[in-house]
């Protein structure tokens, strides 16, 4: 690992300390950090809190003292659209200064050298920072008939991964497809795509679902680990609680509207252009986990439900087979066809018909009203 | 197993069994009752049998249950009128006039329709909850009606009631996370459609037979509905 600091290495990027101050600032905020601190009481009072404790603060002491940490990043069965969000994060880029300038060391869409050169580079770095990388994995791993549905270089992405992961600090699945298995792995799945998690379980694996994965989350996780050497605390499905612990319902404008009973009925009536809940056209928010409604999109711009479309639940597994896109979300996620319907009819009265005969003969038998 | 994956069992292919064992087990109820047999009618009609049946519909379902002082059930035992029509009135609005409900019959029928403000289902939901447990605590209390309840009157009061509570409580985030009473919503909706043709909750079929059949005994005999 490179021994120069973030701090350091800043520096000779030629930023002043008071841009420097700004940025850990920032961080501490776009990584959704929180510090606890028990309160202090001094005669009833509360007493302030000694200046080292604040989140930025912290931020800003891990900057002076840790070590730039390498970050490689892989795709596999995936559109790069989680490179295309995080390359358009939040000016002046976030990304760009967790991934760029602070880190990345392999990345398939952003790097200049390609190739072989690539491959080597990246090789080269796995083994001068064995153990010490954090491996960003974005897209689906398709295992069916050994993994040559997804191949670089000749190898498979089943195959890349494990190498990768082996030499691994930290494994980050941004994006849905490399965390639960994404549109690749929608029925019927015929390339038998998974998450990263599934095939690899003997390193930490952070999920960032989204589609794309909300740029900050991917590089705020990042920057947690390259600041504190340890990942931030995940919920039961791998996602980090400072970006998925609520729901997008719960932080969502149009909320009021969901309260008070109002909805858009279609995407042009009167509710639509009033800006009503979109709960009838399929919006998924009251059970998806995600921070759109709070950090939104392109520097705090907007988001889907903010733009007039119902969130379609991209951070939740099996999103794609979780019932349509545009149906309420209490809609069953099948509907019985019309056969299926009759054949169950068909069975209930013929049954009956059997019983009714027995109960006849029966009736006859016991010499029963003619 | 995580929720998710749980609600999705329960809303997808736990929903679509109950679903098809519900219509097989209502048709065979049906057929079972309707072939029974009928007693041959000897005597002359006094009056229109069709009559009958329409007075007994429109009076006895539309009219009748709105005016408590002619209902003899209201006069000999307000609790059971006030609490089963409660009860009775908030789970048809909300199943049939709820936006989340009317969601599910557009997707399985194909077609929607307008529905109630969200603050009046509520209230009328909350009315049948409460009749629900006045329904309970009658049970519990009066004698004759405690003495021919056995396990299945208690379950079958159960099968209605958490669905009821768990719908409630996940309109308005109440306690626990949505995708959890989400999934305790439709898993008892799910239990509730396997148990309707083997229980006595299947009254809500029959119901609309013993009417026809009583109005035409009415209507046929001349009585006044």
């Amino acid at each position: 690992m490179s021994k120069e600091t973030i701090e350091e290495h800043l520096k000779k990027q030629g930023l002043t300390r008071r841009d420097f101050l700004k940025l850990s600032g920032m961080l501490a905020v776009a990584a959704g950090f929180k510090f606890d601190v028990p309160e202090a009481t001094a005669g009833g009072a509360v007493a302030r809190r000694a200046r080292g404790y604040s989140a930025d603060r912290r931020v800003l002491k891990a900057m002076e003292t840790r070590p730039r940490v390498p970050v490689i990043w892989l795709e596999f069965s995936d559109c790069a659209g989680c490179t295309e969000a995080i390359s358009r994060s939040n000016s002046p880029t976030l990304g760009n200064l967790v991934l760029n300038t602070l880190t990345i060391e392999y990345h398939e869409t952003l790097s200049a050298a390609a190739g072989f050169q690539a491959e080597q580079a990246k090789q080269d770095a796995m083994a001068k920072y064995a153990g010490q990388y954090i491996l960003v994995v974005e897209g689906a791993i398709p295992v069916a008939e050994g993994g040559i549905h997804c191949t670089i270089g000749g190898r498979t992405a089943l195959d890349i991964l494990k190498e990768a992961a082996a030499g691994a600090a930290a494994i980050i699945a941004t994006g849905n497809c490399a965390a639960y298995g994404g549109l690749p792995r929608a029925k019927p799945n015929p390339t038998d795509a998974k998450g990263v998690w599934e095939l690899v379980t003997d390193k930490p694996v952070v999920n960032i679902p989204g589609c794309p994965a909300i740029p900050e989350a991917t590089t705020g996780t990042i920057a947690h680990f390259v600041l504190f050497g340890a990942l931030p605390e995940l919920d039961a499905l791998g996602r980090p609680k400072p970006f998925y612990g609520v729901t997008v319902h719960d932080r969502c404008l149009r909320r009021p509207f969901y309260e008070a009973g109002k909805f858009a009925g279609s995407y042009d009536d009167e509710g639509a252009r009033k800006g009503w809940c979109l709960y009838k056209l399929g919006c998924k928010g009251p059970t998806t986990y995600n921070a759109c409604a709070s950090i939104k999109w392109d520097s705090g711009l907007s988001f889907p439900i903010q733009s007039g479309h119902p969130c379609l639940g991209c951070s939740e597994p099996n999103f794609w087979d979780g019932g349509g896109f545009y149906q309420g979300q209490s809609a069953p996620l099948e509907r019985p066809e019309v056969t299926a319907v009759a054949a169950a009819a068909a069975v209930g009265a013929a049954a009956g018909v059997g019983t009714a005969l027995i109960n006849r003969s029966n009736k006859k038998a016991h010499g029963g009203e003619k | 197993m995580t929720w998710q994956s749980a609600l999705e069992f329960a809303r997808g292919p736990l929903f679509y069994g109950a679903l098809l064992f519900f219509i097989a087990g209502m048709l065979y109820r049906l057929v079972t009752v309707v072939a029974l047999g009928w007693s041959k009618d000897r005597v002359p009609d006094k009056g229109s049998k069709a009559g009958g049946v329409v007075r007994s519909f429109l009076k006895g379902i539309l009219i009748w249950p709105f005016i408590p002082w002619v209902k003899n059930t209201f006069s000999r035992n307000p609790l059971i009128y006030i609490g089963g029509g409660l009860f009775h009135l908030g789970l048809f609005v909300t199943i049939l006039l709820g936006t989340p409900h009317m969601l599910v019959w557009k997707s399985l029928l194909g077609f929607g329709w307008p529905t109630l403000p969200l603050p009046v289902v509520d209230w009328l939901a909350v009315g049948g909850i409460i009749g629900m447990l006045i329904l309970l605590v009658h049970r519990r209390i009066n004698p004759v009606l405690r003495l021919i309840s056995g396990p299945a009157e208690y379950l079958a009061w159960l099968v209605v009631f958490v669905p009821m509570v768990t719908g409630y409580m996940m309109t308005h985030h109440l306690f626990f996370r949505y995708e959890v009473l989400y999934t305790f919503h439709m898993f008892s909706v799910d239990f509730l459609l396997i148990w309707i043709p083997l229980s006595r909750i299947s009254h809500f079929m029959f119901y609309f037979f013993s009417r026809a059949i009583h109005g035409q005994q009415f209507g046929k005999r001349g009585v006044r509905v």
